[in-house]
């Protein structure tokens, strides 16, 4: 039972980092039809900066905060010199361009870094554990799961209650009517790229705490796997996302806790075959994004 | 197939087989880029056959070419050897000792089936959610091949294949792939996969099974892309798992894309571009002397040329180098899509529909709480003609799309001759009689009028041959006065013109049913009587029944027999032209209450 409700905690942990990822990737899907393959390196980014506050001597409680702010200014960047270009083309165009961005980036870290990883300076207190009673919990743990749920409380009243926030939830339903009621699609952009870039580096800073080290590709698999999410959820859906998160999280810690040993090295393909059999039952998804099947004949 | 097909065709194997000649007469690593080369364009034609006509980009394919690789590799490696690298190979596989024609066979069948499987998940999902599942298909493969290491030995080089890729194999593979993709194109799988690109519903409507055509086109693509793999496996001898991964998945995507996917022409130009310009780049990584300065050595120059090619293309032109266009209509494009055999000019005599009658009861249609349709009936016999009016949002085009199949009614039952044809997707509807246009033009809108007609003409393909659903184009494309534009792309044509196409498409599916959704919107007058008077026309020479709705109430009034008034969801009226006219809760319904009592003063005094 212990081992299970440990592996739970770890599940909601990884789950939430994948949330916050697919959650980006959702919101710049719902309003752009883009799939952004250079989101993770939004969450490289976050990395290296967090690496050189950590040489330059920056307490992490500043670091954190000032690597997140680099990742929307790159995201902010990115969206205006790559992707504005190709805004009302295909989703195959977007999805092109994108990759093409990822792929650039990364090879500017090889050559511009290391192609090496890299340490990173921590806090000490990130690496103890709480106990309680046989359960030790991690504090990057209990961060982790802490941050995830404010950011998700965050976000959900953000996009509720500002004018921006449901600016761009009309957008993510209709752009062209939400243009048409006097919004401008620059902000409404640029404001969806601010906050995926502002999720990619929280959770760049939540992966790179629990694992002490930055390198070029670092952010390249998990965004793979919020893909993965994000359809599992429901392309566009930002509940989905979340959901979608939560689940490859559970999916993949439970697997690794309990598939006999000759199975593990399997582990990813299998996750991610649960994950395209759970797509054959539902097709659009664990919650369907709003305008699926909804289109206009 | 036309006499295009072949000359293009043709085209593309005098490019390759020259090619071939003079790398061979060169030797040397002329000979091996070229090899290299013709294996890419393999995997690329491949890639196109799925992504190219259906739109739907795919990072899979690179999976299959690793299965391929390494399965043929097993097949034809000799058995003394595989005692020793992988000795615990499962028998079958270790005593498995294959010539180079069977191994690749053999391969192709198994990498074909596993695709099969494959495809029915994700011939499911549409655009982007495909996508990923083929993303999430690559990083599978990857992981089932480093954790098989009994048969793959993992992460580590795999090696003792064979090199029996020479220039003359490569060479007769890639001429054979990308006379394959040409054909397959230009094929009915390609048109209606293309018609499902352009417009996935409207080609549902027009009879196309989009999921089995997706499905058809993934696995013809993985056979090719195997081949890709097996050629690739017995050129390097040795190879590792990072081969069939995201770094040259990138770059056959990048091939695919640049020069445009749409075409087997763009598959080969980009091929061509990105071998050389990665040839080129190839050459600096390691540093170069220029002029006497050392360049430093940089990583992955490669793939940031490859990188800002992209980007270049995608920003100047997102369709690609080629966009839509294969050489051949490039260069010679008065060439006509004509058929190569005998003229089809002869239009048969127009067949009447058979009697029959389709009718809907107490069909209810509720989009979470707002009831668009609430336990509406209505009939539509053969030969008549029913008008279907009532104020905006009142669900005359919802009750359409209930009807056609492309919405999923709430509850409530439809018919077809007695026949229960409750929940029956789209496409077959099509080939059961009922066919529609829409109300916003959803036409294939990359294709030429006669190809969007087709389309639907091609239906009951291979039941119906090639030559007489010509026939059946030939003879809805008179009927619509469209002959004169036959081949002009349909996005380019006037308003009028392309609602007249809408009507000739459904025609060609020989409906016994006919559903016109405004028809006659952004029409003037003269425009609208014109119409009147060919719809007339095709009730005479057709028979087929036509459920029309249109806000043109003149036309309406004239042209039907009866008329079906609904408001709110309900039918608040239903009878001839004239009664309808004159009740009052059809006047209500238009003008308002106030408005109503004006009118019913008016008509009293």
């Amino acid at each position: 039972m212990d081992v299970f409700i440990q592996q739970s905690i770890n599940a909601v942990s990884l789950g939430g980092t994948y949330a916050l990822l697919a959650l980006g990737l959702a919101i710049i899907f719902s309003i752009m039809g883009m799939i952004n393959f250079a989101h993770g390196e939004l969450m490289t980014i976050t990395g290296y900066a967090l690496m050189y506050c950590g040489l330059v001597g920056l307490p992490f409680v500043i670091a954190a905060p000032f690597a997140i702010l680099i990742a929307v200014v790159a995201a902010l960047l990115m969206e205006r010199i790559a992707f504005r270009p190709v805004r009302n083309s295909s989703g195959a165009t977007l999805l092109v361009t994108s990759f093409a961005v990822a792929v650039i980036l990364q090879t500017l870290f090889q050559n511009l870094v290391s192609p090496r990883s890299q340490a990173v300076i921590l806090p000490d207190m990130l690496a103890q554990s709480v106990h309680f009673g046989s359960l030790s919990i991690g504090i990057n743990q209990i961060l982790s799961i802490t941050i995830t749920l404010v950011i998700l409380v965050l976000l959900n009243w953000f996009l509720r209650h500002t004018i921006l926030g449901m600016a761009m939830r009309a957008a993510a339903e209709d752009f062209s009517i939400t243009r048409l009621m006097g919004v401008r699609a620059n902000a409404v952009i640029a404001g969806a790229f601010a906050i995926s870039g502002a999720l990619a580096g929280v959770a760049g800073v939540l992966w790179v705490a629990q694992r002490a080290s930055v390198d070029p590709l670092m952010g390249f698999i998990p965004v793979l796997k919020a893909f993965i999410a994000a359809i599992l959820g429901g392309l566009g859906s930002l509940t989905g996302a979340v959901a979608g998160g939560f689940a490859l999280g559970f999916i993949e810690i439970y697997l690794a806790a309990y598939l006999p040993d000759h199975i593990q090295p399997y582990r990813e393909a299998l996750a991610l075959g649960i994950v395209i059999f759970l797509l054959l039952l539902r097709p659009n998804g664990l919650v369907p994004a709003f305008n699926v099947g909804r289109e206009k004949v | 197939m036309t006499a295009r097909t072949w000359i293009g065709t043709g085209g593309y194997v005098f490019f390759l087989v020259a090619a071939a000649v003079i790398a061979a007469s060169i030797g040397g690593s002329i000979e091996r880029t070229l090899i290299v080369f013709f294996i890419s364009l393999i995997a690329v034609l491949g890639m196109g056959v799925y992504s190219g006509n259906s739109g739907i980009l795919s990072f899979g394919h690179l999976a299959f070419m690793g299965i391929a690789a390494y399965l043929s590799g097993i097949l034809t490696m000799p058995v003394a050897m595989k005692k020793v690298t992988l000795a615990n190979a499962p028998d079958f596989l270790a005593n498995a000792h294959l010539n180079f024609f069977s191994a690749t066979v053999v391969t192709v069948i198994f990498v074909m089936l596993v695709a099969l499987v494959v495809g029915i998940v994700i011939s499911r999902l549409d655009g982007s959610s495909a996508t990923i599942a083929t993303l999430g298909l690559l990083v599978i493969v990857h992981g089932v091949i480093i954790g098989a290491r009994d048969i793959t030995r993992g992460s580590q080089s795999f090696f003792g294949v064979p090199r029996w890729t020479d220039i003359t194999v490569a060479a007769g593979c890639a001429v054979l792939a990308i006379v394959i993709a040409r054909l397959f194109k230009d094929s009915v799988f390609g048109l209606k996969l293309r018609a499902s690109r352009d417009d996935q519903l409207a080609a549902g409507a027009m009879g196309v099974n989009v999921r089995m055509q997706r499905l058809i086109s993934w696995v013809i693509s993985a056979g090719l892309v195997a081949i890709a793999g097996v050629l690739l496996g017995h050129f390097l001898g040795a190879f590792s798992v990072k081969k069939f991964y995201f770094v040259d998945t990138f770059a056959l995507l990048a091939m695919l894309i640049v020069g445009g996917m749409a075409t087997v022409s763009g598959a080969l130009a980009g091929a061509v571009l990105i071998t050389l310009v990665s040839e080129l780049l190839r050459r600096i990584e390691g540093g170069i002397d220029v002029f006497g300065f050392q360049t430093p050595t940089l990583f992955g120059t490669t793939q940031i040329g490859i990188g800002l090619i992209i980007l270049l293309v995608m920003y100047k032109k997102a369709g690609g180098l080629l966009d839509r266009l294969e050489w051949d209509e490039i260069l010679l494009p008065r060439l006509a899509g004509r058929q190569t055999g005998p003229a089809a000019s002869v239009v048969e005599a127009p067949v009447v529909a058979l009697e029959g009658t389709l009718e809907a009861r107490e069909i209810t249609k509720a989009f979470d709480g707002l009831v668009a349709l609430d336990k509406v009936s209505l009939s539509l016999k053969s030969g008549e003609i029913v008008g279907l009016i009532g104020p905006n949002g009142s669900g005359k085009t919802t009750l359409l799309n209930v009807l056609s199949g492309m919405l999923p009614e709430t509850s409530g039952k439809s018919f077809i001759d007695g026949a229960d044809v409750t929940g029956t997707p789209a496409y077959r509807l099509g080939g059961m009689g009922v066919s529609r246009t829409f109300q916003n033009i959803r036409l294939f809108s990359s294709m030429s009028v006669r190809q969007n007609v087709s389309v639907s003409a091609l239906d009951k393909w291979p039941l119906t041959k090639g030559r007489a659903a010509g026939a059946i184009v030939d003879l809805a494309l008179q009927t619509m006065k469209l002959t004169e534009v036959s081949e002009v792309q349909a996005s380019t044509l006037s308003y009028g013109d392309q609602r007249r196409v809408e009507v000739a498409r459904a025609l060609a599916l020989n409906p016994r049913f006919l559903f016109l959704d405004e028809p006659a919107a952004g029409m003037n007058r003269e425009e609208t009587d014109a119409l009147l008077e060919d719809l007339k026309g095709l009730r005479e020479r057709f028979g087929m029944g036509i459920l029309i709705v249109d806000h043109d109430l003149p036309l309406i009034m004239k042209l039907c027999d009866r008329v079906v008034v609904l408001n709110e969801g309900h039918v608040i009226a239903e009878g001839a032209p004239q009664s309808v006219q004159k009740d009052p809760q059809v006047i209500e319904a238009y003008l308002g209450k106030k408005g109503s009592r004006q009118v019913a003063e008016i008509l009293t005094e």
